[in-house]
């Protein structure tokens, strides 16, 4: 009797890598969603959107040379913050949506400050978890 | 294969609204998601059709698409140690036809990383065939580009590095070794191994070229200790360590690190590497007094450095072979060596114009009378300054 190969198949570098990318994608998505959507004030659909882009950009971004997929994490959220704040200052600034007081201050700080803020939540979802 | 439609959610095929195609964003559909062999596949094809018969719409569809600029990148760097002229060819080529394409087609920071990659690739190059001005001015795009990434350290740390072995190159130890520790450090905490251990091969190199052999003997010695080490810089590192044994009079220690390295070297198809292990292993032989075998091997490393397209290096190697043949008696092969150097000496300006030991070798050959002693100059001064 032939037994497929697939079943004893352990899975490939390539596997493990893009599994890894994706268990830490997930881990952030609900932070990437609250800081897109309350902080940033994107929509539904546009932060539905960004997240998608953001998936495909950190996919490769972890192929890039440097840190491990894990220790890119505060990375991702740089580039959520940064790349929601572009976004909506050029909303904002074709007058597509006007600007509120939240808006206006949190356009105002740096896109890192705002990733950095967030880490530390991050890194109490981690210590909370290695606790658990 | 992991099934892509594991993920909670997919990658649309929706075209993003109208409000956020601005620069920063994509302005196109995403492609649909490849692994990752298979776009290195799809690459390595593209990469395999010669340059001039690629269709516009092919390149268009490598330079738009992110997953393909990565490949073609990692192919790059697999090559830039084996086949330099391919990567000199490419690099500088797709640096200048994504810098020319719309700001807006790739996501967020790619296109300065991309640019980044070209430039750092293309520079990386020029100096592995011994264009350094050329190299200078690609790591500065490369600097220029990577400062605009989201997460620019590591790749300053890596164009830092690159500048580092130009310093090297250009026979500036001292800065070398001064400069080094600090971009070890970055490449460290980033836990960056394999960065690690080539600036801490290119600061034993540093030592070894000041004169202090058992400084860099004992730095490469540690450095081959580590098994898990990239086949091609372990291969290297031997090599090295062969060589400054060798200086040291440890003659049966310098073949049996030799011994080691080739295996290396051949499994990371290190081409230029086993170029250079061929002439290293020449001098070894002369010191041991097999002078035809330390002929022969000087032969086989000036006919692969002209095959790998190292010019300069291949001159060089010419004068060090004309020596050993003169050593011998072989007056004639000699003259046929020198006078096959000397146009490219002149042509890649590797001495100063008016430099006198190149006129009294010149005039000598021409008169079938080498003149040792200028041979003996050129050969120094090269090796000090190329």
């Amino acid at each position: 009797m032939e037994i497929s190969d697939d079943l004893d198949a352990t899975p490939s570098a390539e596997d493990v890598f893009e599994l890894e990318v994706e268990k830490v994608f997930q881990e952030t998505l609900g932070l990437i969603h609250i800081a897109l959507v309350t902080h940033y004030q994107l929509s539904e659909q546009e932060a539905t959107e960004l997240e998608k882009d953001l998936f495909v950009w950190f996919r490769r971004f972890c192929y890039r040379p440097g840190a491990s997929v894990r220790e890119n994490r505060p990375y991702l959220l740089v580039a959520c913050c940064q790349f929601a704040r572009e976004y909506q200052k050029y909303v904002v600034g074709t007058g597509v949506r006007e600007s509120d007081e939240k808006l206006r201050s949190i356009l105002d700080r740096e896109p890192s400050d705002v990733a950095h803020d967030f880490s530390r939540s991050l890194q109490l979802f981690d210590f909370r978890r290695s606790d658990a | 294969m992991i099934s892509r439609a594991a993920f909670s959610f997919s990658i649309s095929d929706v075209p993003m609204p109208e409000t956020a195609k601005i620069l920063q964003f994509r302005t196109r559909q995403s492609a649909p998601m490849r692994s990752r062999a298979q776009v290195l596949e799809d690459v390595s094809a593209y990469l395999a059709i010669p340059a001039a018969e690629r269709s516009d719409r092919l390149t268009e569809s490598m330079l738009t698409d992110g997953d393909s600029l990565s490949a073609i990148c990692t192919i790059l760097w697999d090559t830039i140690n084996v086949d330099p002229a391919m990567v000199d060819d490419e690099a500088p080529r797709l640096y200048r036809q994504l810098f020319a394409r719309p700001a807006g087609e790739l996501f967020f920071d790619e296109r300065d990383y991309f640019l980044g990659e070209f430039a750092l690739l293309a520079g990386g190059s020029s100096r592995h065939l011994g264009r350094r001005e050329d190299s200078e001015a690609w790591f500065d795009r490369a600097d220029a580009s990577f400062r605009h990434t989201v997460a620019p350290a590591s790749h300053l740390a890596r164009v830092s590095y690159n500048r580092l072995a130009l310093r090297y190159d250009m026979r500036r130890f001292s800065d070398v070794i001064e400069l080094l520790p600090s971009t070890a450090l970055t490449f460290e905490k980033l836990g960056m191994r394999l960065e690690v251990a080539k600036c801490g091969f290119l600061q034993a190199l540093s030592h070894k070229e000041l004169g202090e052999f058992e400084e860099a003997a004992n730095r490469l010695q540690l450095l081959s200790q580590d098994r898990e080490m990239e086949a091609g810089l372990r291969g290297s590192v031997l090599m090295n360590l062969g060589d400054v044994q060798t200086t040291r009079g440890n003659l049966q220690e310098a073949v049996l690190a030799y011994q080691e390295a080739q295996p290396a070297l051949m499994q990371a198809k290190r081409l230029a590497a086993l170029a250079d292990l061929k002439a290293i292993f020449g001098s070894t032989l002369l010191a041991m007094g097999r002078r035809s075998d330390a002929i022969q091997a000087f032969r086989e490393a000036v006919d692969d450095h002209i095959a790998l397209g190292m010019v300069t290096r291949a001159a060089y190697l010419r004068l060090v072979l004309a020596s050993a043949l003169l050593a011998v008696g072989n007056a004639r092969e000699a003259e046929w060596q020198i006078q096959a150097a000397l146009p490219t000496i002149d042509d890649q300006k590797m001495v100063p114009e008016g430099y006198a030991a190149v006129a009294l070798l010149r005039e000598s050959v021409r008169q079938r009378k080498t003149d040792p002693k200028a041979l003996l100059e050129l050969r120094n001064y090269l090796q000090t300054r190329n």
